[in-house]
């Protein structure tokens, strides 16, 4: 009998030998990600597809976010001196100026950073992303190797590269319009984002934007943050139709 | 009626897949197809936003009295696909643009196409005013 | 003319002018549908076709993707909807702005919404009297099936598992999970464009959507359907340049039976094309020029 309560949980025995041996679940991961190998798309991209979204936005103000500034070291947004007092007054009066408040698009890297998941979806010759919020999507074009020339978006205009299995997003053509938060932090048309997104774990992408501007700020600055996939089954983004429901308030209100 | 216009070089195609027309509710309340105009004027500025980009220009009246003139064109990725950049059109250049009055008699017209200082035509909206690509 | 429409029109001038664009009717529209009238392209950006080349060569097949489903990626627009943007259903009579057309509605035959009477009465109240409330001016996404025939035209994307559907106007966009998966919403959420789920049924994608919210038009002439409708589309792809577009509306509470439009999808063939950025912002400050620069000239204001 014991012999073959033995013989019987040996599979077991095994099997749990052998997860104790495999690595440990990826979630716990080095920023770079470097021991998470993402699964490939059919044409041999990493994989970054899914429904994803950070953790605890810090939309109200980045640099009151902890660790999200990771450039300069001290965590604050390197103002030019002259760019410091617009900055200020755009903080003051958040709530009548914000661009979101308006339902304006929000702009990079804001739409990323906001409470509203978004799902990225690869194709080889281009990566869509699409956004709850207001039903945005961005085009990153992998075969295209210019920018347009003469106009300018919200969201800019992005064309991506492989790194290794970081995706590299090059974003200009920016107009002045956005924030990059409700506390009033602000560019001019000379803005520049270079995004970086690698998937650290089956349910974690590393998000990085390092943003330049040399008519507001006096170095270029960079930004990295989590993002947690939503793991449900069939899980979708949902719609948040902001001018909706700004005229639903309104109506309520009797206007 | 026709008005008479090189056609550009873009085929009925691709405005059907990209060139939007003018609101239905608006143009032919709003302009009069059968007073075709062409104004010369000083380009001010363009406003390249949605549903029309608009181009606003000084046009100095026989009189002397200078009026800016608010010009429909357009959206932004119509203008674009036309050719048009947010450079190609200096201020102060001498514009010449061609389209339909507004029917409230201000300052205001539809317009299909606008020539450059150095001559260059720009295909700006439909030129005989009507729905849908160029003829 | 009804003086009500006539009424409306001069106050929805502002309205009209700033915040929307509607489309052209298409170039052939009252010919048969078929592939597009067009020449061979020079390629490059702002390039295009010029008029009374030569005609595409005959179409291929259509491509099929690694698990030998049919390709639908691309870029494609509507062109010949029988100027459904405008008026879904047959529409004899000429507006301001807008010609006669047969719609895209193929059953019933009479091409007419079998609308029951409360919603009849709806349609023709929003035509009266509230064309300013078309929900694209207060840039929402319109619905089902209006987005399929909405201008600018759009680009279908197929990854593993999906189609995925990027409008330029409004950048409206629609996500079909393409792996027969249930619907999973609970009723109480309703959505501008809905939940859908879509199959492979041979070489047909059919897609069902539930959850749509009653704040779309059907049209610009203010057809209207309720919360209840139900939508199942039939994408079936017939050659490389063209796709078969169906969709069946059943609504209990709008209509007394259901009811089919049918036209087909156009593949762009503009080399190098692009979906770009299409913003829209309800009250912006187009309409504050507009105002100021026409010599202060009382204009509707969206409230």
């Amino acid at each position: 009998m014991t012999f073959r309560l033995i013989l019987s949980t040996i599979p077991a025995a095994v099997a749990a030998a052998a997860l104790a041996v495999m690595p440990a679940p990826a979630s716990a991961q080095s920023s770079k990600g470097q021991q998470y190998k993402a699964p490939r798309t059919p044409d041999g991209q990493a994989d970054l597809q899914g429904i994803w979204e950070v953790r605890n936005s810090p939309d109200k103000d980045l640099e009151k976010a902890k660790g999200l500034i990771v450039e300069p070291k001290n965590g604050k947004i390197p103002y030019l001196p002259a760019a410091l007092a617009r900055k200020t007054s755009n903080e003051k009066n958040s709530a009548a100026e914000d661009p979101l408040n308006k339902c304006y698009m929000p702009g990079v890297p804001r739409i990323n950073l906001l409470s509203h998941p978004f799902q990225i979806f690869q194709t080889p010759t281009q990566i869509s992303i699409a956004y709850e919020y207001i039903h945005n999507f961005r085009n990153v074009y992998l075969k295209r190797d210019k920018h347009l020339d003469g106009i300018d978006f919200w969201q800019g205009d992005s064309l991506g590269h492989w790194e290794g299995d970081t995706l590299v997003v090059d974003v200009a053509n920016f107009n002045d319009q956005t924030w990059f938060d409700k506390a009033g932090a602000y560019h001019s048309d000379q803005l520049k984002v270079v995004e970086r997104y690698t998937r650290t774990g089956p349910d974690t992408l590393q998000y990085e934007a390092t943003i330049t501007d040399p008519k507001v700020f006096s170095a270029p600055w960079k930004i990295s943050i989590t993002l947690d996939r939503d793991t449900k089954p069939n899980a979708r983004i949902l719609e948040y139709e902001c001018q909706y429901l700004a005229d639903e308030a309104a109506k309520k209100k009797g206007n | 009626m026709r008005a008479k216009f090189a056609i550009p070089a873009v085929g009925v195609t691709l405005l059907l897949a990209a060139v939007p027309v003018v609101a239905h509710h608006s143009f032919a309340a709003e302009y009069d197809s059968t007073k075709p105009i062409t104004i010369k004027g000083s380009f001010v500025k363009m406003d390249w936003v949605n549903p029309h980009s608009w181009i606003r220009f000084n046009v100095t009246g026989d009189d002397g009295k200078v009026t800016l003139w608010s010009a429909e064109a357009l959206p932004p990725n119509g203008l674009y696909r036309q050719g048009w950049r947010k450079d190609s059109l200096k201020e102060g250049e001498e514009i010449t643009v061609t389209g339909f009055r507004a029917k409230d008699g201000t300052a205001t017209m539809w317009s299909s196409s606008v020539v450059r200082a150095d001559g260059k035509k720009m295909f700006s909206g439909r030129a005989d005013g009507e729905e849908g690509p160029p003829r | 003319m009804r003086k009500g429409f006539l009424g409306m029109t001069a106050g929805t001038l502002a309205v009209g002018t700033i915040l929307f664009l509607k489309p052209a009717p298409a170039a052939g529209q009252d010919t048969p549908p078929g592939p597009p009238r067009e020449g061979g392209g020079r390629g490059g950006r702002g390039a295009g076709f010029g008029r009374g080349r030569s005609p595409l060569p005959p179409a291929g097949p259509f491509k099929r993707t690694a698990d030998g489903k049919p390709d639908l990626s691309g870029y494609w627009n509507a062109a010949n909807n029988g100027g459904a943007v405008f008026e879904v259903q047959k529409h004899p009579v000429a507006r301001p702005g807008y010609p006669p057309g047969p719609g895209a509605i193929v059953d019933p035959p009479d091409g007419l919404i079998p609308y029951t009477p409360e919603y009849a009465k709806r349609a023709k109240a929003n035509f009266d009297e509230h064309l300013a409330d078309e929900p694209e001016l207060h840039c929402y996404e319109s619905g089902l099936p209006n987005q399929m025939y909405r201008q600018f035209g759009f680009q279908i994307l197929q990854p593993a598992g999906y189609l995925v559907m990027n409008w330029e106007f409004m950048h409206a966009v629609r996500i079909i999970p393409t792996d027969n998966r249930p619907h999973g919403l609970p009723a109480s959420t309703r959505l501008f464009e809905g939940d859908s789920v879509g199959r492979w049924e041979g070489d047909t994608l059919v897609v069902d959507t539930t959850n749509l919210n009653d704040r779309t038009w059907l049209d610009s002439a203010g057809n209207v359907h309720s919360d209840q409708m139900h939508v199942v589309e039939r994408f079936t792809p017939v050659d490389e340049r063209t796709i078969n577009y169906e969709a069946t509306m059943d609504d209990p509470k709008a209509y007394t039976r259901p009811w089919t439009v049918k036209f087909p999808l156009s593949r762009n063939m503009q080399p190098n094309y692009e979906i770009m950025e299409f913003a829209c912002i309800e009250g912006n400050q187009d309409v504050h020029h507009y105002i100021e620069e026409t010599g202060g000239k009382a204009k509707a204001v969206i409230p």
